[in-house]
């Protein structure tokens, strides 16, 4: 009986593993949130961010020098926008106070070089040289001069991954800057967003940006994240169909910033009551 | 053992092609997949269960080098079976017969096409994406990206072999 089955072991032995494979995998798909696969992922991370730092050096080199020209150019451009910004920021604070209203924090940013990017089998992530001793924690935003670009989604010691807003697990709290009519941004598939659960009736027109929403706990209200490109309605659809173009470029990220912001714990813990 | 660690060393190695160097080589956001080349080359070289123990941890890698997201384990689970696949093609009076001939990217291609077709109706649940527009846009370009550059080490196996 023991020979006989050893046998047919034996002779299925290719089937038996591949089952067991598909049925760890399906394990992990099943549990993979847990604290020893977010340390095994830190472990990992450390290592190849390391490589990637490396590595990433050499096709850096060859732009630099138009990257510090288009940089010249942004620099007079946003000292003039910043002396407007001032003069309308103390303007913002007076009118605050004579309405009693509570002041909103202001962020922290923190510098990172992307040393990697990957972008197989629509797993847009990159991975960035500032991590845990940098006082990176998960799902801080990321984001550029131009707009909102990610959140982190894995953390080591000094480097970071970052799920860009192309990513489908990527979802966050939006508004309509002009119109102020709130939405959820979703990716939808190559370098396009979707602004969704926008009924027919409401203001959103092409050419609008749209920002990120106070409704957001992950978020800090906002940061632009795109401009509509176009909008249809869908017979019979009670919500409209709006496309956004993103303001930032995901093919040429070099350097992202950090916002050291952290979900209010209050808010959160509000949030979470039933 | 000498083979298996031998093995495990040039997987690793191409793991780290795959994440270091190949990006730098993508195309409208596809990128082929040096991994599924290597998984077709061990599996003709040394049959089904190398393959798919091949597929498997380099697909747990890849998973964990994906970041936070929620699909750990499914490159473990499609590249096993890509490995399993390819490995009906190993025959070891053959092996450098199929390695410098139409067979390697013929499995390569049958190979690739059923790993971004399971990958992505897994990957796409619960998503808004069409299954049949990703497969359209990314699937199969990424599928004929592999192929393209697997044909350089076709050639080399050729050259290798006639020698």
């Amino acid at each position: 009986m023991l020979k006989r089955s050893y046998d047919i072991i034996l002779l299925f032995k290719e089937y038996i593993l591949l089952a067991f494979y598909i049925a760890v995998a399906l394990l992990l798909l099943a549990t993979n949130q847990t604290s020893q696969v977010r340390a095994m992922r830190a472990g990992l991370l450390s290592a190849t961010g390391a490589l990637q730092d490396v590595f990433g050096v050499v096709p850096n080199y060859f732009a630099l020098r138009e990257e510090n020209s288009v940089l010249r150019e942004q620099n007079l451009t946003l000292n003039d926008e910043v002396n407007r910004l001032r003069e309308a920021r103390l303007e913002n604070i007076r009118l605050h106070r004579l309405l009693g209203l509570k002041d909103r924090p202001a962020f922290r940013y923190l510098s990172a070089r992307v040393v990697g990017a990957t972008s197989q089998n629509l797993r847009n992530t990159i991975t960035i040289d500032r991590g845990l001793d940098d006082g990176v924690l998960l799902n801080m935003p990321v984001v550029t001069a131009d707009g909102l670009a990610g959140r982190v989604s894995s953390v080591s010691g000094k480097y970071a991954i970052v799920h860009l807003l192309l990513h489908r697990d990527v979802r966050v709290s939006a508004r309509v800057e002009r119109s102020r009519v709130n939405g959820i941004v979703k990716w939808t598939g190559g370098r396009s967003l979707s602004f969704a659960n926008v009924p027919t009736s409401f203001d959103v027109q092409e050419g609008d940006v749209v920002i990120t929403s106070e409704f957001s706990s992950m978020f800090p209200a906002g940061i632009r994240i795109g401009v509509v490109s176009g909008t249809r309605t869908v017979p019979g659809d009670l919500f409209r169909a709006v496309d956004l173009s993103p303001v930032v470029d995901f093919d040429r990220l070099e350097e992202v910033f950090i916002a050291l912001h952290t979900p209010d714990s209050g808010r959160v813990a509000i949030d979470q009551r039933p | 053992m000498r083979r298996n660690l031998i093995l495990i060393a040039l997987s690793l190695l191409v793991l780290l092609v795959q994440t270091l160097i190949i990006p730098q080589i993508a195309i409208l956001s596809i990128v082929p997949d040096l991994l599924l080349i290597w998984i077709v080359y061990v599996a003709l070289t040394r049959g089904q269960i190398p393959a798919m123990t091949t597929g498997f941890f380099l697909g747990i890698l890849v998973d964990i080098l994906s970041g936070g997201d929620s699909m750990l384990g499914l490159s473990a689970l499609t590249k096993s079976v890509a490995g399993f696949l390819a490995g009906y093609s190993y025959n070891e009076n053959k092996t450098a017969q199929f390695l410098s001939g139409p067979q390697f990217p013929l499995v390569l291609i049958f190979v690739s096409l059923v790993h971004n077709l399971l990958y992505f109706l897994i990957f796409l649940q619960g998503s808004d994406l069409s299954w049949r527009t990703t497969i359209l846009q990314f699937g199969l370009p990424a599928t004929l990206y592999t192929v393209a550059l697997a044909v350089i080490p076709m050639f080399a196996f050729a050259r290798h072999y006639r020698t």
